[in-house]
């Protein structure tokens, strides 16, 4: 130690002292927070103890024969398979009917088919209860006009497939429509000359070019149907996701070693996943149709020319329309109604109201023994409801650190990765960070419930992370790890964008690495940044797989708060108006939604000669108004404003 | 002013430069001439230091700069895309390298007005984002950047490849003003010999990662050293057999003639050999007609201007003139094994 103290040498020096930092850290999160949590999970069901004491390696795997385990692991099968046919068909319906048929009032149906974006997870399928449940909106009005209605309709595997197969059709919109908005429309047109009828021209030019995206977009819904959670928590769905989180609350009091068979789903889970992206990319690799043309001719949209075909198409698209807008507009209706109105499911304009949204009131009611009671602050308003704001606070805030450090460990790990591209050191990095990808979610989530429901983990020095206040920080590193693959995906890709002579540029002209880094590289790639950051809070904001995996009171997230709120409405007159919160909450949930997408795709993707023609067409509007103003006005309007 | 001697740079196995020699003199303007890929770009990359060489030096006013780092060799460069910041202005662009250098505000706002008005950027476009920019105006942005922060050598990779031919040879003349107002020393990439040849005060020809030939425009055109010189630059015609026996040339060798050096229906020089011929075929390009003629058992390309009284009609009789001053003759390559 002397020696090399004396010295001082080579290897203290801040460079070097950096690299290690950043070497130990990536070994750190790589080993600590997704490789050893997981093998705990794998040696949990080979480490299972017989009533004798006796540890029996298979007694996990007979049971799972034995028993009535492969039902889960059937019915999420059979929920992945239908998807991916409801799916598809109603996500390429969509699509073409907006971006490749002309049907009137496309933008407007464009919008409705979209709205799954502002909401989606547990705000989607609560929305959905709200209008289909056996004492919802719909349900009630359909049961008063048809008495034979089976009230009970929307439950089990049909309330499921309903309610996902339109929740999943967010990627085809994404996706897909970028697919067909990217075909050359010459090559139709080649089609068309040379006699294709419409028809054909679709089964045979237009849709082959699609195969590569319904591929991935296939793969994608299954892997969502395998791993569904909050859809078929509520609906009341035997699937493996809401097995897995009960038996990891059970004990083994209740039921043999629950905790062992909860890790067998989740790696069974895991195995389907890993098999699926495995094809997924083998497929990708083997190479797509790719558009040869230099000079690509914009879509033009195809009329339908049989007329009863056209008919057809209409009715089918506003039909979807319908379905689509529905739970959406009810919402919104009946965020804004008080609690009579919302219970005896009738609108009422007199009924207006904000109290969903802000303020408390008094509830009065007839004891069972006939005493009226009042209960004090019974009703309250989203932001009023100390348990609701509870649940936002503590969603935004830990989706808020979980968002941005996700970001920040991605862009220090893609500039290294890019500065070292033909090393080693950098594909292993790349792909530990990719790992989590292979791993469902709930595999994260309930591995680390069980293995930092410890002291013993050294090297978080031996705190219990699962205990009290501590599942917090757990929370964060789940949802920070499961949204690096896709930060590493789309900030990767924004690094490609970045022409290698700009920062031969920048070094030329006499900026060092870090300041090149700093000045040029990243604020090229921040839009990207920013749009990854906004994009993975919106989804941790409203998340609810994996709080509901770690199912701790002090983890509450707001989509946790609002599932609370399906079972706990009037109960002995507290929470009277919990339906008009859930609508309120989800209201808001599309106003948050909706200013992030339109931030990050409106506003985000503008250049720097964009925004500036912006900002003078703004001057020059300013300059109109003020020209505009009466003379003695005017010299107030001169004075700049305070804060400009 | 600076010197390459000896340059190997190597990308894997690859041997990109085999033992490179330049010279380049204060204020010349040195071009590097050749086909894609013959290393012309490697080496320009080599003194600007983005590339190592495995051996060999690269010295600036006798100072070994090898390994001296890209940022502190104070040689500019305007890039093929131009490289420009598109997240920074125009004036931000500009002002970077003095920005790095932390020099003050006023100065860095003097020098980049300074710049700008030189090569004609209004303050209006100094405002801009490169990309509400024309191409001719982001060249001229690129140039300001490599110039304001005053390096010894400027260097340019195919800095008009990006734009249309009309403005390619405005731009061309422009870039030959500029350069002569600021007597900076210039080192030019391009793979275009018209290019080459009306910019540059001496041309270095690359082929394969080996310099053929160093020279005055002149000297290149005129005087190939190489048989690759003579055939990239400019169009010409090898001799045939009949010809070369017509001519009295050493039959053991290549012969080349330029195109303009072969004279129809002229009056004979003394010393000049003459062949009948048919017109084949006939391009017009409007300045000059460029003819095809069978004569002596071989296609001769002839230019001829386009003064409006000759023109000939295919299959027309023509009489070709060849002085043996005007042929280029070259051994004969040895054939590999």
């Amino acid at each position: 130690m002397q020696k090399t103290a004396r010295r001082t040498p080579a290897w203290l020096k801040p460079e070097l002292l950096g690299r290690v930092f950043f070497i130990a850290f990536f070994v750190y999160l790589f080993f600590g927070f997704m490789l050893l949590p997981c093998l705990n999970t794998i040696t949990q069901i080979f480490t299972v103890r017989t009533a004798s004491g006796e540890i029996d390696p298979f007694a996990v795997i007979r049971f799972f024969f034995a028993g009535n385990m492969p039902k889960f692991v059937l019915n999420s099968l059979k929920l992945a398979v239908c998807l991916v046919i409801t799916v598809n068909v109603v996500g390429v319906s969509i699509v073409l009917l907006t971006e490749y048929f002309d049907i009137k009032g496309a933008r407007v149906l464009r919008l409705g088919y979209m709205t799954t974006m502002i909401y989606s997870g547990v705000a989607l399928v609560t929305g959905y209860l709200f209008l289909y449940d056996s004492d919802g909106i719909l349900t009630t009005w359909l049961a008063n006009s048809l008495p034979s209605f089976n009230k009970n309709w929307f439950s089990g595997f049909n309330a499921v497939l309903f309610t996902m197969t339109f929740a999943c059709t967010s990627n085809h919109m994404l996706f897909l429509r970028n697919a067909i908005r990217g075909i050359d429309y010459n090559t139709v047109e080649a089609a068309r000359n040379m006699g294709a009828k419409p028809f054909t021209v679709l089964r045979r030019v237009v849709l082959p070019t699609l195969v590569p995206t319904l591929f991935s977009l296939t793969v994608m819904t299954f892997i969502t149907g395998l791993c569904a959670m909050s859809a078929p928590t509520l609906l009341g769905y035997d699937s493996i996701n809401p097995e897995i989180v009960r038996l990891a609350g059970s004990s083994v009091a209740d039921e043999a070693f629950p905790q062992a068979r909860a890790a067998l789903l989740s790696i069974i889970l895991a195995l389907f996943t890993i098999l699926l992206l495995s094809i997924l990319s083998a497929y990708e690799r083997k190479g797509h149709y790719l558009s040869v043309s230099k000079t690509k001719a914009k879509l033009v949209k195809q009329k339908i020319t049989n007329p009863v075909a056209n008919v057809l198409a209409h009715i089918y698209a506003y039909v979807l329309f319908v379905i689509y807008m529905t739970p959406v507009v009810m919402i919104i209706l009946f965020a804004f109604q008080n609690y009579p109105a919302i219970r005896s499911k009738t609108l009422d304009v007199k009924n207006w109201t904000l109290i969903n949204f802000f303020g408390t009131q008094d509830y009065e009611f007839m004891t069972t023994r006939g005493k009226l009671k009042t209960r004090t602050g019974a009703i309250s308003g989203l932001f009023s409801n100390a348990d609701t704001v509870g649940g936002i606070r503590l969603s935004f805030v830990m989706s808020a650190i979980a968002a941005a450090l996700a970001c920040v460990i991605v862009v220090v790990a893609v500039n290294y990765i890019f500065s070292h591209r033909n090393k080693k050191s950098a594909t292993v990095l790349e792909y530990s960070l990719l790992f989590p990808w292979l791993l469902p979610t709930i595999l994260i989530c309930y591995s680390y419930r069980t293995f930092f429901n410890s002291e013993s983990v050294w090297y978080v020095l031996g705190n219990n992370l699962y205990m009290r206040e501590n599942v917090r920080f757990l929370i964060v590193m789940a949802y920070t790890v499961v949204k690096i693959p896709f930060a590493l995906r789309m900030i990767k890709a924004a690094f490609y964008g970045i022409d290698e002579e700009l920062e031969d540029a920048a070094r030329n002209l006499g900026a060092k690495k870090l300041m090149t880094f700093v000045r040029v590289k990243l604020p090229i790639i921040m839009p990207s940044v920013l749009a990854v950051f906004a994009l993975n809070f919106n989804a941790l904001f409203t998340e609810y797989d994996m709080s509901a995996t770690f199912h701790s009171s002090y983890g509450k997230s707001y989509a946790m708060v609002i599932q609370n709120m399906c079972a706990e409405e009037g109960r002995d007159g507290y929470n009277v108006n919990a339906s008009g919160r859930r609508c309120a909450s989800t209201v808001f949930i599309m106003v948050v939604s909706g200013i992030i997408l339109y931030l990050v795709y409106g506003v985000g993707a503008r250049d720097l000669g964009e925004r500036l023609e912006a900002k003078e067409r703004r001057r020059r509007r300013m300059a109109k108004i003020r020209n505009a103003l009466p003379r003695h006005k005017k010299k107030d309007a001169d004075k700049p404003a305070p804060g400009s | 002013m600076i010197e390459l001697s000896n340059i190997v740079v190597k990308f894997d196995d690859f041997e990109a430069l085999h033992h490179i020699h330049v010279k380049v003199g204060e204020g010349e303007f040195f071009t590097f001439l050749g086909p894609s890929g013959c290393g012309k770009t490697t080496t320009l990359r080599t003194i600007t230091g983005f590339i190592e060489p495995v051996a060999g030096t690269v010295s600036m006013n006798g100072e070994d700069i090898t390994h001296v780092p890209i940022e502190a060799r104070n040689i500019g460069i305007v890039f093929q895309s131009y490289a420009l910041f598109p997240t920074m202005t125009v004036y931000d662009n500009i002002a970077f390298g003095l920005k790095v250098k932390k020099l003050k505000k006023a100065e860095i706002d003097r020098k980049v007005r300074d710049i700008a008005r030189k090569v004609d950027l209004s303050d209006e476009q100094l405002k801009k984002a490169v990309s509400q920019l024309s191409g001719g105006q982001q060249q001229r942005v690129a140039i300001a950047r490599a110039l304001v922060t005053e390096p010894s050598i400027i260097c340019m990779d195919e800095p008009l490849s990006n734009l249309d031919a009309k403005l390619r040879v405005q731009l061309r003349n422009e870039l030959k003003k500029m350069q002569r107002e600021f007597g900076i020393t210039t080192i030019y990439v391009t793979h275009d010999q018209e290019e080459a040849l009306t910019l540059s005060d001496r041309i270095a020809v690359f082929n394969k990662g080996c310099i053929e030939q160093i020279g005055t425009p002149n000297e290149i055109y005129n005087h190939s050293q190489t048989e690759f010189v003579c055939n990239f630059i400019g169009d010409i015609n090898r001799l045939g057999d009949d010809i070369v026996r017509a001519m009295r040339l050493d039959p053991a060798k290549h012969h080349f003639i330029r195109l303009e050096r072969v004279r129809v229906n002229c009056p004979a020089h003394p010393g000049e050999v003459q062949l009948t011929g048919t017109i084949v075929s006939r391009e017009y390009y409007g300045l000059y007609i460029k003819y095809a003629i069978e004569a002596a058992g071989q296609t001769v390309k002839v230019i001829e201007k386009n003064d409006g009284v000759n023109i000939y009609e295919p299959g027309q009789q023509v009489v070709l003139g060849l002085h043996p001053a005007n042929v280029m003759s070259y051994d004969a390559p040895v054939k590999e094994a």
